[in-house]
């Protein structure tokens, strides 16, 4: 395997928003930045073609009193992850400068010359989402980073992280259109590589790409960082979404329509009738409601905008298109469906792995020169942009103190690590990363969905470890593309384990994580769950958030 | 076969296959009409299709996602 040695200050992994984010402030303060790009950054990650709520506190807005906008945020749709607030107070702290920043950079926050607000709260509550035009936001945010003379290199999926006693030094990444391994010399590594889409089964098992997040995001930054020893948290409770059935698609609040039964009674009390402003926040109170009807014999169940005016219809398809779904819109006009005429199906989509990398709100994790940003510590569009921000800041001023690092000392690593990638790609026959990943999504389906037990998680545990102890030895890659897959899968696996090891150990039951062997919710256990390897194995910890 | 590349339209620009996240053109050769390497990995965004600087690609929606809707116009209560 051939070797390329790229020296920086600051290394992203990832060129979503995050990524572009951290390397455009990093480079400003002065930093050698680059990017290592598993795809294309220009269409890559969950922005690639856009996004249309940015949640954000606005002074002349909400009145100068920002402890209270962040009180209302606990109450209502954040409640989901907990926090500590001093992140929360960090976001909103920042989120307006960040609002004015990409305005200013031609990404247009303001809808008709106004803040817009719409979507994601409740009526009569203060409003926290701001509509902004974000369907070229990575076009303008990579014309950023190239003017501050970002390095952006696409087609590098970083795969393993260099630790040199307490502190990052660099990461190693495999390029997926040539057979090299790129060694990088860093001072400081922000990870940022968004969600995880293939863990679980899609909406459509067969077709595992049809993913409203795509099909690059697979966890390999909590998987990078969980093996050099930073904290990982949240990791066995699983997300849910909903969204159009059966071409996902995220961007319920985009919708302007009222999920109905097939009689046409609403399921919620939110929305009478479609309501541009607030959209039917039932979807964000409960994300189970379609699987629920289905599983009770009272579904289906539909968004249904056929009430909607001409004028919300402009509305909706401008903002449709800013929220990145425009191949939707043009798949229903294609089918022929037309919105104004047709309820459309609404599922529940399939678990997802929610687990993140501790950070703090300064988007440092427990490991010097090693920072989180994003879905991978703490998502959504405004804190992807925020905390990816603070980050670069963090990490360029961090750069600038300590002297490069000699990564040489770790040539053993690094020649071992290259040796798995030339038998991955020297193996004649054996199952392809495929194979090995629709085994992984079985097991989690089967073992580790919401329902769990002891038994039941033992029995998966085992057997996912006899799979990953199988493809270790087994699994080949027949090029560069499907080696890159072959290390996703890797990554996948060690994090499906540790979702198995964390369900076992969180004895409670909360939010989608049932166990009937212990049916209750405990309030002692209202804390962050944190996992890291210390010498090798798993240690588990519970600290007050 | 999601994306789909009209070879009487294409000018292998190369374009598609420098931009698709997923690499779903993977192998295709410059100045040569892209290859779709791997369509069962296209997450139908259709990027392709709108960086296409001549309109030659269009992305066929495979039988499993189409989209599930009632097909009467009854207007509800
Ligand atoms: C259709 C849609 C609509 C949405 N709408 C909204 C909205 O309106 N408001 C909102 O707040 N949020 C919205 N979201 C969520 C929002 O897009 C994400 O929270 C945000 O993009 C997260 O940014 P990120 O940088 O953390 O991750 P991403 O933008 O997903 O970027 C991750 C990047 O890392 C790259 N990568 C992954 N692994 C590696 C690796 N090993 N090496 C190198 N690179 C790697 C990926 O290719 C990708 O480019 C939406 C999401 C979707 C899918
Ligand atoms: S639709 Fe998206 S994923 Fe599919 S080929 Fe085009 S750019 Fe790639
Ligand atoms: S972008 Fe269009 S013209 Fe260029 S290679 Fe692709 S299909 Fe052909």
């Amino acid at each position: 395997m051939e070797e390329q040695m790229v020296e920086t200050d600051v290394l992203c992994i990832g060129g979503g928003i995050a990524g572009l984010m951290a390397a455009i402030r990093a480079s400003e303060l002065g930093a050698k930045v680059v990017v290592a790009e598993k795809g294309h950054a220009l269409h890559s990650g969950r922005g690639r073609d856009g996004n249309d709520h940015f949640e954000t506190y606005i002074p002349e807005v909400h009145g100068i009193d920002r402890a209270a906008f962040i009180e209302e945020l606990l109450r209502t749709a954040k409640g989901e992850v907990s926090l500590s607030h001093e992140i929360f107070r960090a976001q909103f702290a920042k989120a307006f400068d960040i609002v004015k920043l990409w305005d200013s950079w031609g990404i247009p926050m303001k809808y008709k010359g106004k803040w817009e607000f719409a979507g994601h709260s409740f009526p009569g509550r203060a409003m926290t989402h701001i509509k902004y035009s974000g369907h070229m936001q990575k076009k303008v945010l990579i014309q950023q980073a190239i003017d501050r003379g970002v390095e952006i290199m696409n087609r590098v999926m970083g795969f393993e992280l260099l630790r040199d006693g307490d502190g990052i030094i660099g990461a190693l990444a495999a390029h997926t259109r040539e057979d090299k391994v790129i060694v990088f010399r860093a001072k400081a590594v922000i990870l940022a590589t968004g969600k995880c889409s293939r863990l679980y089964p899609s909406l459509t098992p067969g077709w595992m790409f049809n993913d409203p997040h795509g099909g690059g995001v697979t966890g390999d930054g909590r998987a990078m960082a969980y093996r050099v020893g930073a904290q990982l948290h949240n990791v066995e409770m699983p997300q849910r979404h909903i969204g159009p059935k059966y071409f996902p698609k995220f961007g319920q609040a985009t919708w302007v329509g009222v999920l109905k039964d097939a009689q046409g009674k609403p399921v919620g009390t939110f929305a009478p009738k479609p309501d541009r402003k607030y959209g039917d926040m039932i979807m964000e109170v409960n994300k189970l409601v379609c699987e629920q009807y289905t599983q009770s014999g009272k579904g289906p169940v539909y968004m249904d905008c056929t009430d909607m005016t001409d004028e919300d219809y402009e509305y909706m398809m401008y903002w449709m298109v800013q929220e990145g779904n425009i191949s939707l819109l043009d798949h229903m006009k294609e089918e022929g469906i037309d919105i104004r005429r047709h309820p459309i199906e609404f599922a529940t989509y399939p678990l997802r792995f929610g687990g993140l990398i501790v950070a703090n709100a300064g988007a440092e994790t427990n490991l010097k020169g090693l920072y989180a940003a994003g879905d991978e510590a703490f998502g959504d569009i405004s804190a992807a942009a925020t905390f990816g921000w603070i980050g670069g800041e963090n990490a360029a001023r961090y750069a600038k103190e300590i002297e490069a690092p000699d990564v040489e000392r770790h040539r053993a690593t690094i020649e071992e690590k290259k040796i798995s990638l030339d038998r991955l790609r020297g193996r004649q026959e054996g199952p392809d990363w495929e194979e090995a990943n629709i085994a992984l999504q079985q097991v989690m389906y089967d073992y580790a969905g919401s329902v769990r037990n002891k038994a039941l998680l033992q029995q998966g545990l085992s057997h996912l470890q006899r799979l990953k102890k199988k493809i270790d030895t087994t699994m080949i890659a027949r090029n560069p593309h499907e080696l890159a897959h072959c290390l996703e899968v890797l990554n996948m696996f060690e994090l499906g384990e540790l979702v198995f090891i964390m369900a076992l150990d969180r004895k409670e039951t909360r939010s989608l994580h049932v166990r009937p062997d212990y049916p209750f919710t405990n309030p002692l256990l209202d804390q962050a769950h944190i996992i890291q390897t210390m010498d090798g194995k798993p240690v588990i910890q519970w600290k007050p958030f | 076969m999601p994306p789909i590349i009209d070879s009487s339209e294409c000018t292998a620009c190369g374009r598609c296959v420098e931009i698709c996240a997923e690499d779903v053109f993977y192998g295709s050769k410059k100045g040569e009409i892209p290859i779709v390497t791997y369509p069962r990995e296209c997450v139908h965004c259709s990027c392709c299709v709108y960086e296409c600087p001549v309109g030659a690609i269009r992305v066929r929606i495979p039988l499993p996602a189409m989209t599930v809707y009632k097909p009467t116009q009854e207007k509800s209560q």
